[in-house]
């Protein structure tokens, strides 16, 4: 019963995410009292989207502190404390294609590719390369944090890689290819797998849950990023052979 | 119920329900969590999947119009000091309201007792992110091509990488990663091609992309900046 009262105390998250929305409400009343003058009728129905967004807020950020923070930590404590704390590796595989192959903001990235190509990539490969490009950067990020092998390794690597590859790729590619890093970075990731990562390094030894448990985000978002610009260069590369 | 309802109802249960399951699956053959922490995960997808579907019904009816509103009346205001600051102020206000930084900061609050105060975090990630936008709308006005922008802003990562301390490095990566959310990026998308559609001169539609992936410069070199301070 303790735990339901937990989840239904909403007390501290709707006074935190008011303090969020009200920068951006109140821009918009600067905006509309200074040049949009939109209808009033119109404005009413824009503030009820800004209430049921702000309402969806208080529950999924109360799922996230009372619900997934906890218990994702406690899944990855009782993992990284037992004999068999390398199925995280094959697990964050799972975990990152699950996440992204759900994830609408990389369809919507797919859409934006084949427009960005004039068609010459299709949506699948992209879903499929992306899908597969996260799975591996969370399962490396999990190596990362079983191995305790400092991020620097990982990251510096991945972004001078991908400086490389801007001098190949076309600026159309460039652009779409840096904006997909974020996209990656879904719900679920962030939330869930994230929490999981910290409850491993808090239960390994000689591990610290800051500067192992965190940088998992930061590999799942440099995923997209090489992926869609090694898509752009393969794709480049036939057209101009034919 | 309309099409669209039962279309986002399906995108938030395909999102959530595979990783459930196998959770579940984990928990009957390898886990054995103590039930009550279960409970927790249970009533937590719960929770998080009508939070999101309400969230995303709300970003469609409200905050997408107003982010398109907002970033293409902007641009007509035709002085330049007053589209760059109000650009600043703009992408500051959505990132405070951004969920996945303040999933984020929460997540730092939990395991690290008091290494950084949660509203320091957002702030600095916050401004960041205002800065790189109002940065981001005056190159689409100078016509600086954006891979050069691009480049140079990771260079400045890379070598701001070996001297923050190493307790912050993961978190202002990490920060970059969750600026670009569900808020933030209809509003930045709808300024950039706001911005570039009123400017005629620069015609190409691509002009307009980019200003996300600049977006997320900011916050990791703005962490960093935090970590040398605090260090």
């Amino acid at each position: 019963m303790n735990i339901l009262w937990d989840f239904l105390d909403f007390r501290h998250v709707a006074l935190e995410l008011l303090m969020a929305f009200a920068p951006l409400v109140l821009f918009f009343a600067y905006m509309q009292h200074r040049s949009l003058r939109l209808p009033w009728t119109y404005v009413r129905r824009l503030m009820k989207g800004i209430v049921l967004s702000y309402m969806g807020l208080v529950f999924f950020l109360q799922g996230v502190t009372q619900g997934f923070l906890p218990a994702g930590t406690e899944i990855g404590h009782i993992i990284g404390g037992a004999p068999w704390r390398w199925a995280l590796v094959p697990l964050g595989f799972f975990f990152g294609l699950a996440a992204t192959a759900a994830e609408p903001a990389v369809r919507v990235l797919a859409i934006e590719m084949e427009k960005a190509s004039g068609g010459s990539v299709s949506q699948k490969p992209v879903l499929v390369t992306l899908s597969l490009g996260v799975g591996v950067f969370v399962a490396l990020a999990m190596f990362k944090l079983l191995a305790g092998i400092s991020i620097l390794w990982f990251v510096v690597p991945g972004y001078l890689l991908a400086l490389i590859m801007t001098r190949f790729s076309t600026p159309s590619f460039i652009s779409a290819a840096f904006d997909a890093g974020g996209v990656a970075t879904g719900p679920m990731t962030v939330t869930f797998v994230m929490a999981i990562a910290l409850g491993a390094a808090g239960a390994l030894e000689g591990r610290d849950a800051v500067a192992d448990g965190f940088g998992l985000i930061a590999l799942v978002a440099l995923a997209p990023i090489l992926s869609v610009m090694t898509l752009g260069i393969l794709y480049s590369r036939k057209r101009s052979g034919r | 119920m309309n099409k669209e309802v039962v279309h986002l109802l399906r995108e938030v249960a395909l999102g959530i329900l595979p990783i459930s399951l196998v959770v579940c699956l984990l928990q009957l053959t390898l886990l054995h969590m103590p039930w009550e922490v279960f409970a927790r995960f249970a009533l937590g997808a719960l929770f998080v999947g009508c939070g999101l579907f309400f969230f995303l019904l709300g970003v469609r009816t409200g905050l997408l119009p107003m982010g398109e509103m907002i970033g293409a009346e902007l641009p007509k205001s035709g002085s330049v000091k007053y589209l760059v600051l109000m650009s600043f102020v703009l992408g500051t206000a959505i990132t405070v309201a951004e969920p996945d930084v303040r999933v984020l900061a929460h997540q730092i609050d939990f395991v690290s007792a008091g290494l950084v105060s949660r509203n320091i975090l957002i702030f600095v990630v916050a401004l960041s992110v205002g800065i790189c936008v109002g940065g981001a709308v005056l190159r689409i006005v100078l016509g600086v091509p954006i891979v050069k922008v691009l480049v140079a802003g990771y260079a400045v990562i890379l070598v701001l990488s070996f001297v923050t301390p190493e307790s912050f490095l993961p978190i202002a990566y990490d920060a970059g990663g969750v600026t670009t959310g569900p808020v933030t990026v209809p509003f930045i998308i709808a300024l950039g091609l706001g911005t570039v559609g009123v400017l005629r001169g620069r015609n190409s539609f691509s002009d307009g992309f980019g200003l996300v992936g600049l977006a997320s410069i900011g916050p990791v070199i703005g962490v960093m900046i935090l970590g040398m301070i605090y260090g």
